[in-house]
């Protein structure tokens, strides 16, 4: 068992020595577990210098055009493509694709409207196969962000052709999905591609200070964890009459299990995903609850607490939900042998008095000069595209969205579920191809139950 | 004299310090020279005179690369330079010239050491990953891109030559996938045995297995009590084969030998059709729910390609061995099942509380090297690691012991029914009739040693047990098979069959 638990932390290690941004260098349930769980060892801490920091500038360096193809041009792809231009000097999008011709064309439409750009009327494609056609047309960079089910494959295809890659969260929704990614990343590595990945909280000044204090030792060894998405109802579109089947299970895509992964995966994993961060390796098994209360369409659930725990025993707890009217939050905590911290910019003792606050610089007005992290994400792609800083996240986030994989399955099954049951599992969800039209899944679609029933 | 010469030296000193330098570089250059021309194939050529070496490389895709690239003998048998290059290859070539000097190469096992066991000792690691940096290029295939991320979060416990053992040199009896025809083409033209024996008494008698050519001979063991587990006296033991417990075994028939493939094929060839795909779940009639699901089709060659036959059986999991004895159960309406620890010992000592049924002591047997000869009388009754061959044997290799059993102390190990626990023997009851282990546990018991095994794990009281994770390790199927093991290839089991004194049968 302890061989397995080197060998974990290993892979771990070999991602954070690839990937210079955002991956982890810092590792202290090395010393938890091999140190006794001494308090005071000290010996697993980073010094700063060693610690994986995104450039983080302002603006990216200018430099030769980059071109950007977007596959996936809904709401967040095309977010992503204003980020993307905004990010730095020339820079541009030649090429959309998308399922929905109406999605191509408010995605182009919003282009030229903010940026002035054209994306060429033959670079726009429509269909399942789009995203080939948008990597093979003359890009430099893809931005991936169409409904995660989808995202393996077109990784894949985007490393196989050389591109670097926005790699929007989540990567995957099954356990083959997320080693199709693991293993893209490794070509990735190989080939030198710059993987930025949509888990913006690596991006966000003030969690990477943060990171800096807890990676270097200013809360201790780190001893529990919480992480919170909990939030009112997100959104669902009803069935229309003119859509086929897939069309609309792809319109309500966030309501349906194998499009999003439910919403512990689609949402949640940006929380999860700041744990594995921070405590710079992952859980090792689960057991968590969930259920449906209020969901209007689709399969999912919409709550799940998970009680997650790690190789030294420490627990993370997390829950996530998606019903109004309850109280919300959206936050991460994290407690230390000497000190406890919220992640997103305050330190605080172990008797809960604040001791640090992270304050952004004030502009000429004595506002704070807060850069917002989803443009960070690009600039610091485009930085290190253009001065060649090797960043690879895909790996990292493949990482937490499985963390929430296994947390889900064990909320669906009410069992135990450990992370090498998921590394060795076959479970694979959604249709076999993929077509416009009928697919026979929402008549059999349930809800799963945990568990089961009582006997007489 | 020598004053003078001192003298000379001193004033001559930086003449002197010249002609060290020139001397050292040469001999420098020269034993360069000799390192490299010690190192080409030709050289290699010279000694290893097994012509197959050279034949089957010259087949292998490390001689006819892709990029034109020819990778030599030592490429791949010494580890890259600094890392142990000198050091490996003043070793090997010590074994070799001692080998070419004092043994006939006839003799060498040359079969046994292709395998990963053997193979690991020579063929390093870190030259396989010194050329093959890059594991995931971009035209790996899907199920290079699964087994080469599962090697990269297990690179500890796993080795190229795992999955990769036939790239130096061909095999052209190598199976890296599933193996769909196993166990075809079992020979027929013999009579088909209708019914199984019946057995109304306690003796030994010949199973013949319903809808199958296959028979095999049943022991009957007598009732009676014995001392179980060794003594702290005995020689080469381990500390859970103690204390010492008296304990009562009635009377059961055992197999006289391990199961042997021909009896194991039939259990495949006549259950595995359900396992082999999943369509015929929804098909099946009410009738059959009862119908045992048998073996899945197995990943590579589970015989290693020493044979089949009646040699015994190997490489299935502790589900498939259950599995199989529920089947037999079935076919011949008797109560077979692994035997528990405490009747196997019993069945293994044949009425003897020595460290073997025959006369010895196991630091006799032990293989002693080049200064000592180990005893041979051991051989008349054993497989064990000076004699087998490192493979499986036949039965008729070996005589039976005072019950009448083959192969109970080594050949192949064996599965029995009790959990493993180190201090089992201290918590079992003194006394105790037909006791079966701890009530839970989390491997099984194994006993008998097997064809690698040293004398000291080939006595009676010798004990081990299975490595459930490490035994699949690298099996790249997912999910792994429940039925077949990937990394143990010494494993079989040896089946029981109740006796009721009451009813006779």
């Amino acid at each position: 068992m302890s061989e397995n638990n080197f060998s974990r932390r290993k892979f771990l290690t070999g991602a954070a020595a690839i990937g210079a941004v955002g991956a982890v260098g810092f590792n202290p349930l090395v010393s938890c577990s091999s140190g006794g769980g001494s308090a005071t060892s000290g010996g697993s801490f980073k010094k700063l210098s060693d610690l994986a920091i995104p450039p983080l500038l302002d603006a990216a360096p200018d430099g030769k055009p980059l071109k950007a193809g977007v596959i996936g041009c809904g709401g967040r792809g095309t977010g992503a493509a204003l980020n993307w231009l905004s990010a730095g000097p020339n820079v541009t999008i030649t090429a959309l694709g998308d399922v929905f011709q109406d999605r191509v064309n408010s995605c182009k439409a919003r282009i030229k409207k903010d940026f002035n750009v054209d994306v060429p009327e033959e670079n726009c494609f429509v269909g399942f196969d789009n995203y080939e056609k948008v990597i093979a047309a003359d890009v430099d960079v893809v931005i991936l962000c169409a409904p995660p089910v989808f995202r393996p494959d077109h990784f894949e295809a985007a490393v196989n052709a050389r591109k670097h890659v926005f790699l929007e969260k989540p990567v995957a929704v099954d356990p083959t999905g997320i080693r199709k990614v693991m293993a893209a990343s490794k070509i990735a590595d190989g080939l030198g591609l710059k993987i930025v990945a949509g888990t913006q909280r690596r991006h966000q000044h003030e969690y990477i200070e943060i990171y800096k204090k807890v990676a270097t030792g200013e809360i201790g060894e780190i001893i529990s964890a919480n992480a919170y998405w909990n939030q009112s109802k997100l959104w669902h579109r009803n069935p229309n009459a003119d859509w086929s089947e897939m069309e609309y299970m792809i319109r309500d895509w966030v309501n349906w299990l194998w499009l999003s992964g439910d919403h512990i995966v689609e949402q949640h994993v940006h929380n999860i995903d700041v744990i594995n961060w921070f405590t710079g390796t992952h859980p090792t098994k689960a057991v968590g609850f969930g259920s449906r209360h209020r969901r209007v369409t689709g399969d999912q659930y919409d709550n799940f607490s998970v009680d997650f725990v790690y190789d030294n025993g420490m627990h993370m707890h997390s829950m996530c939900r998606q019903i109004n009217g309850c109280t919300n939050n959206v936050s991460e905590w994290i407690r230390g042998t000497k000190g406890q911290t919220n992640c997103a910019n305050k330190i605080f003792d172990l008797q809960g008095n604040e001791i640090y606050a992270f304050q952004y610089p004030a502009d000429a007005e004595g506002k704070p000069q807060r850069i917002d992290p989803y443009r960070q994400e690009h600039v610091d792609l485009i930085t290190c595209i253009r001065q060649n800083i090797p960043v690879n996240e895909a790996e990292g986030i493949a990482i937490s969205n499985m963390t929430a994989i296994m947390g889900r399955v064990s909320a669906y099954t009410g069992k135990e579920v450990t992370w090498d049951e998921m590394m060795n599992s076959d479970m694979k969800l959604g249709p076999t191809t993929y077509i416009m039209g009928d697919v026979g899944i929402m008549a059999t679609a349930t809800v799963p139950v945990p568990g089961e029933a009582p006997q007489g | 004299m020598f004053k003078k010469f001192g003298h000379f030296l001193r004033k001559r000193l930086l003449f002197v310090v010249f002609i060290g330098f020139i001397l050292g570089v040469i001999v420098a250059f020269y034993s360069h020279k000799a390192v490299e021309a010690t190192s080409t194939n030709q050289f290699c050529e010279v000694c290893h005179v097994h012509p197959h070496v050279f034949e089957s490389w010259k087949l292998s895709p490390h001689y006819d690369t892709r990029s034109g690239i020819q990778v030599g003998c030592v490429e791949c048998h010494l580890p890259p330079k600094g890392e142990g290059y000198m050091k490996e290859k003043i070793r090997l070539g010590i074994k070799d010239v001692y080998g070419f000097l004092f043994k006939d190469s006839a003799d060498f096992n040359w079969e046994g050491k292709r395998t990963v066991e053997m193979a690991q000792h020579f063929t390093f690691q870190s030259s396989c990953v010194g050329c093959h940096t890059n594991l995931f290029p971009r035209n790996l295939s899907k199920e290079g891109m699964e087994a080469h991320l599962y090697y990269s979060m297990n690179e500890k416990d796993l080795l190229c030559l795992n999955c990769h053992i036939d790239v130096g040199h061909y095999d052209p009896n190598r199976v890296h996938s599933t193996n769909v025809n196993f166990g075809s083409g079992v020979a027929i033209n013999q009579e088909v045995y209708t019914e199984p024996a019946v057995v109304s008494t306690h003796e030994n008698f010949t199973e013949t297995i319903p809808g199958s050519v296959v028979s095999f001979n049943m022991i009957a063991i007598p009732g009676g009590s014995f001392q179980m587990g060794s003594p702290d006296s005995e020689p080469m033991r381990s500390s859970d084969e103690g204390p010492v417990r008296t304990v009562n075994v009635s009377p059961f028939f055992m197999a006289e030998v391990e199961v042997t493939w021909n009896e194991f094929l039939v259990f495949y060839t006549q259950t595995a059709a359900e396992g082999r795909s999943t369509d015929t779940e929804g098909s099946r009639l009410s009738a059959e729910v009862d119908a045992i699901t048998g073996p899945t089709p197995p990943y590579g060659q589970p015989d290693q390609n020493w044979g089949m036959g009646d040699r015994p059986a190997i490489t299935m999991s502790y589900h498939a061995a259950e599995t199989y004895c529920r089947w037999l159960s079935q076919v011949t309406g008797k109560t077979y099942r692994l035997p528990t620890e405490a009747e196997w010992e019993y069945a293994a000592r044949g009425g003897t509380q020595t460290p073997y049924f025959f006369e010895g002591n196991p630091k006799d047997f032990t293989d002693g090297g080049f200064f000592r000869k180990r005893k041979t009388e051991i051989d008349n009754f054993v497989v064990y690691n000076a004699n087998s061959l490192l493979r499986t044997q036949r039965p008729e290799k070996v005589d039976a012991n005072p019950f009448g059993l083959k192969n109970m102390l080594g050949n192949a190990a064996e599965y029995v029914a009790d959990w493993y626990a180190p201090d089992a023997y201290s918590m079992l009851q003194d006394g105790a009739t037909d006791p079966k282990g701890p009530e839970s546990g989390t491997e099984r018991v194994v006993r008998g040693g097997y064809f690698r095994s040293d004398a000291a794990n080939v006595r009676s009281a010798a004990r081990d047990y299975t490595r459930t994770e490490a035994w699949l390790k690298s099996d790249p199927q997912m999910p792994k098979s429940i039925w077949w093991l990937s990394d143990c290839n010494y494993i079989s089991f040896r089946v029981v069959c109740e006796f009721d004194d009451k009813t006779g049968n």
